[in-house]
């Protein structure tokens, strides 16, 4: 069984892993999600609320955050927002994964910040893509190919 | 006529070489068309009109005087002061029937029935001699009856032919004698000139006594009318002429606009429409309507004296004189604002029904995706082996599971497109749009998943593709659907290409193609894949996926540009699906303008409207509005504006087909200028308008001279573009 083209292992890298959080409150998603990240080299974290995503994100610091628009105790627009309210939040790339139509909620998840919006369910390899090009891995990559 | 007929007063023949008939001559002949109802036919031998007319008659000429209907029978009293035949009349018990003038014991005369046949006036004399003389009536073709006059001896009478009748009735002789003696005969000459007179008074009377009786019909017709339009609450009835000022209005008119007659007459009509139809010619246009084709139709606003406004249904009626042209116009309005409330809170009520089921769809589709996303998850995670390899034979039912997952994802795409199908809310917004632009763009997107599956995606677009009528982004979502479903039923290293040209000979359409070398598809399936939710049953490991709502979508939305939507295929070999979109056509998009009158005037005109974009975000709006103040300035009949061409850059440019001549163009361009400057006081805008002036080619068929002009007008178009790229 050879891995797809997403599961780059990179377990055996000497470079800390790059931890990403999960914001999202269907538990069966996060399951899901986090074995294919944690397979790819991240560290996962996860939050289940609108309240509690900030205070994980304020204290775990990670680099990059995956959000769900409907959420309890306010919606995603109100994470995102927060965050690009908090110096220490500012500049964490945010990728907005939610089951909402893109039609009229793209643009606004955008304008408000995010780095890019995937409808539920996302394609695996596209996903992962956005993900390492919005961590800057993707430049590093380029890179390599040109030499 | 009259001398003729009396000719056969001893012939009793028409005179030869007579061709003349009383239908060819006089008065007669204003009533040719005359077909006179029984009704009518009655009230004219009406004998109380007749009766002193005829008295006066027999008193002057000294002569009985009768009238019969055109069966020879007596109409009203006959008096007859003949003293020979008073006393044959009180002395015989035994009276024949028929003529009632006739003293005779023999058949009566057939003079009456002579003169209604022949048209002519028959004299005759009786047994005793005595003359009388039948003059028919007549009125255009229809003989109505005659008058009978006479019993007047035209010579000295003779005692032998008295005798006989003393005999014949039963009466002395010498008494009869007695009587007779004492009548002076009256001449030839004065019995002609006689006759000549009662036929022409018959005539004069007769047509005189029609004209009264049409009259008293007509007047009575018109009360009856004015009692009608009068009395007529619920409806606005009123005249105007041709300027548009007032020229009657009934109590229903005064009712529902608030002004009296005495107000409103000799205004003009605009009062009563609202100013923003005025401005934009609206109620004009319709009138001009009425004028082309008779009447009009239409539903729309008016102003009560209050400024009220009111929802109307309006009807025009072009009225003209006998001949002649248009000469006023019949207005009936009704009010039907309590109908157009119903309409508007049925309209209401139908968008929120939609309004529901599509948030309803758009919630269930979120309801759906939630958990669709978990199992995706899982079973990527499992499948790509995550947590360590798999069976062949758990592979292989994984792989099931995942195609399954999408074709359900995909479905639940497309639950919200289908509401708006049904919805009606798949709107177009039409251009004239480059196939070879959507396609190109449409191949880029649609690459990656070709690539994946090593797939030669490839495009073929005819060098000579005309523009087609048609919305870009729809073109775009329907070959995307045609391309997606031709990749995924096309084993890897196959091949999908899209081919584009014209439709055939038909060079109306452009026909697409989508061909693919998959699986290929049944006969059975082929009738039902456009189908709502169809479900394709077929072999193979592709059986499934796919065609659901995709397809149906896309006959909608080609079926909607007027184009059609079908498919070739053969089980093993691929498939072709094939659509047609309508070629954008100037001579089509302008046949309403390009009419005989119009380019009778000589020349077209193509105008050029250039603005600079204002606002960045408000651009849309902003041409929007701009196209809706050309479309104001320009006269529908006459001209049109062009739609959107070309790319969107700092300027854009509005393009207008005038059919006048180079003045009426400019008389268009000012009032542009005006209008847009209006509409932008600080002039940002910055409008720039140029005319380029085509001339109608003389001597050639008028579809020769539109195919002319709609090149030329291209060309121009063209030109100006070029000429504003180059400038940039």
């Amino acid at each position: 069984m050879t891995p797809t083209k997403d599961l780059i292992a990179q377990g055996s890298d000497k470079t800390p892993q790059k931890k990403i959080l999960i914001i999202d409150d269907d538990e069966h998603l996060l399951l899901g999600l986090t074995a294919r990240l944690k397979t790819n080299g991240y560290a996962v974290m996860w939050a289940s609320d609108a309240v509690t995503a900030i205070s994980v994100a304020r204290k775990q610091s990670p680099d990059l955050v995956i959000l769900d628009l409907g959420l309890p105790a306010g919606d995603g627009f109100l994470v995102l927002d927060r965050m690009r309210a908090l110096s220490d939040l500012v500049a964490v790339p945010v990728i907005v994964l939610s089951a909402r139509d893109p039609a009229n909620n793209k643009k606004r998840a955008l304008d408000a910040g995010a780095a890019a919006y995937f409808q539920k369910p996302p394609d695996n390899h596209e996903f992962l893509m956005a993900i390492r090009r919005a961590l800057g891995e993707m430049v590093a990559l380029s890179t390599f190919l040109k030499t | 006529m009259i001398p003729e007929a009396l000719g056969r007063l001893d012939a009793g023949a028409p005179p030869a070489g007579s061709t003349r008939s009383p239908q060819q001559l006089g008065l007669a002949d204003e009533n040719r068309q005359v077909e006179l109802s029984a009704k009518m036919r009655a009230d004219l031998l009406d004998f109380d009109a007749w009766g002193e007319i005829l008295k006066m008659y027999g008193r002057t000429m000294r002569v009985a005087v009768a009238l019969t209907d055109s069966e020879g029978l007596l109409v009203g009293k006959c008096h007859n002061p003949q003293p020979v035949w008073n006393l044959v009349r009180d002395a015989a018990s035994d009276w024949g029937a028929g003529c009632p003038f006739c003293i005779t014991k023999r058949p009566p005369c057939a003079a009456v029935a002579d003169a209604i046949r022949s048209g002519t006036a028959v004299v005759v004399h009786d047994q005793a001699g005595l003359t009388h003389v039948a003059v028919p009536l007549t009125l255009g073709k229809e003989t109505l009856g005659a008058i009978i006059a006479g019993q007047v001896f035209d010579r000295y009478p003779e005692p032998l032919m008295l005798r006989r009748v003393a005999k014949d009735f039963g009466i002395s002789a010498q008494d009869l004698w007695e009587v007779a003696k004492k009548e002076r005969p009256v001449g030839g000459a004065l019995l002609q000139a006689s006759g000549h007179l009662l036929g022409a008074l018959g005539h004069a009377f007769l047509q005189q006594r029609h004209a009264a009786i049409l009259e008293e019909k007509l007047a009575e017709t018109n009360d009856r009318f004015r009692w009608l339009a009068e009395g007529i609450r619920d409806y606005a009835l009123f005249t105007m002429d041709t300027a548009g000022r007032v020229t009657s209005w009934n109590v229903g008119a005064e009712h529902m606009l608030g002004y009296t007659e005495a107000e409103i007459m000799g205004q003009n009509f605009s009062c009563i429409f609202p100013p923003e139809d005025i401005q934009r010619r609206f109620t004009e246009t319709q009138l001009h309507k009425a004028l082309r084709t008779g009447r009009a139709e239409y539903e729309g606003w008016s102003i009560r004296r209050t400024q009220e406004q009111f929802w109307a249904n309006v009807n025009i009626t072009a009225l003209s004189g006998r001949t002649g042209p248009i000469q006023s116009f019949a207005i009936i309005m009704q009010d039907s604002t309590e109908r157009k409330k119903i309409a508007i809170v049925l309209e209401e009520a139908q968008q929120e029904r939609g309004r529901l089921q599509e948030k309803f769809l758009s919630h269930v589709s979120h309801e759906l995706r939630t958990p669709l996303t978990a199992i995706y998850f899982f079973t990527t995670n499992i499948l790509d082996g995550v947590f360590g390899d798999l069976t062949p034979e758990q592979h292989k039912h994984l792989a099931l599971a995942l195609d399954n997952v999408t074709q359900l994802k995909d479905m639940v795409s497309d639950l919200l497109d289908i509401t708006r199908v049904e919805t009606h809310k798949l709107t177009l917004v039409r251009q004239p749009a480059s196939l070879v632009k959507v396609t190109s763009e449409v191949l880029s997107t649609c690459h990656t998943n070709a690539a994946a599956k090593n797939i030669n995606l490839r495009a073929d677009c005819a060098a000579n593709l005309p523009l087609v009528w048609a919305d870009p982004a729809r073109v775009r979502q329907i070959l995307t659907n045609l391309i997606d479903n031709g990749v995924k039923f096309t084993a890897d290293s196959g091949t999908v290409s899209v081919k584009a040209k014209f439709f055939g000979e038909d060079r109306d359409f452009v026909c697409v193609s989508v061909s693919d070398s998959g699986c290929g598809i049944s006969a059975e399936n082929r009738e039902i894949i456009f189908d709502r939710l169809a479900q394709v049953q077929g072999t193979g490991e592709v059986s499934r996926s796919g065609l659901g709502l995709g397809l149906f979508i896309s006959r909608e939305l080609v079926s909607r540009h007027g184009g059609r939507i079908w498919l070739d295929s053969r089980p093993g070999h691929g498939s072709t699906f094939y659509f047609t979109l309508p070629v954008f056509s100037l001579v089509k998009y302008c046949s309403h303008i390009f009419s005989g009158p119009n380019l009778d005037a000589g020349s077209v005109t193509l105008i050029a409207v250039d603005v600079v974009e204002v606002q960045r975000g408000a651009q849309t709006d902003v041409l929007r509005e701009i196209r809706q103040i050309l479309e104001r300035c320009i006269h529908a009949g006459q001209d049109v504006l062009l739609p959107a061409t070309g790319d969107k850059g700092p300027i854009v440019t509005f393009f207008i087909v005038a059919c006048s001549d180079p003045k009426g163009s400019a008389l268009i361009a000012s009032r542009i200028l005006r209008d847009l400057q209006n509409f932008d006081k600080a002039s940002q805008l910055n409008p720039r308008i140029s005319a380029t002036t085509i001339r109608v080619a003389r001597g050639q068929s008028r579809e020769e001279q539109i195919h002319e002009i709609a090149a030329r007008i291209e060309s121009s178009v063209q030109e100006h573009l070029l000429a504003k790229e180059r400038n940039k």
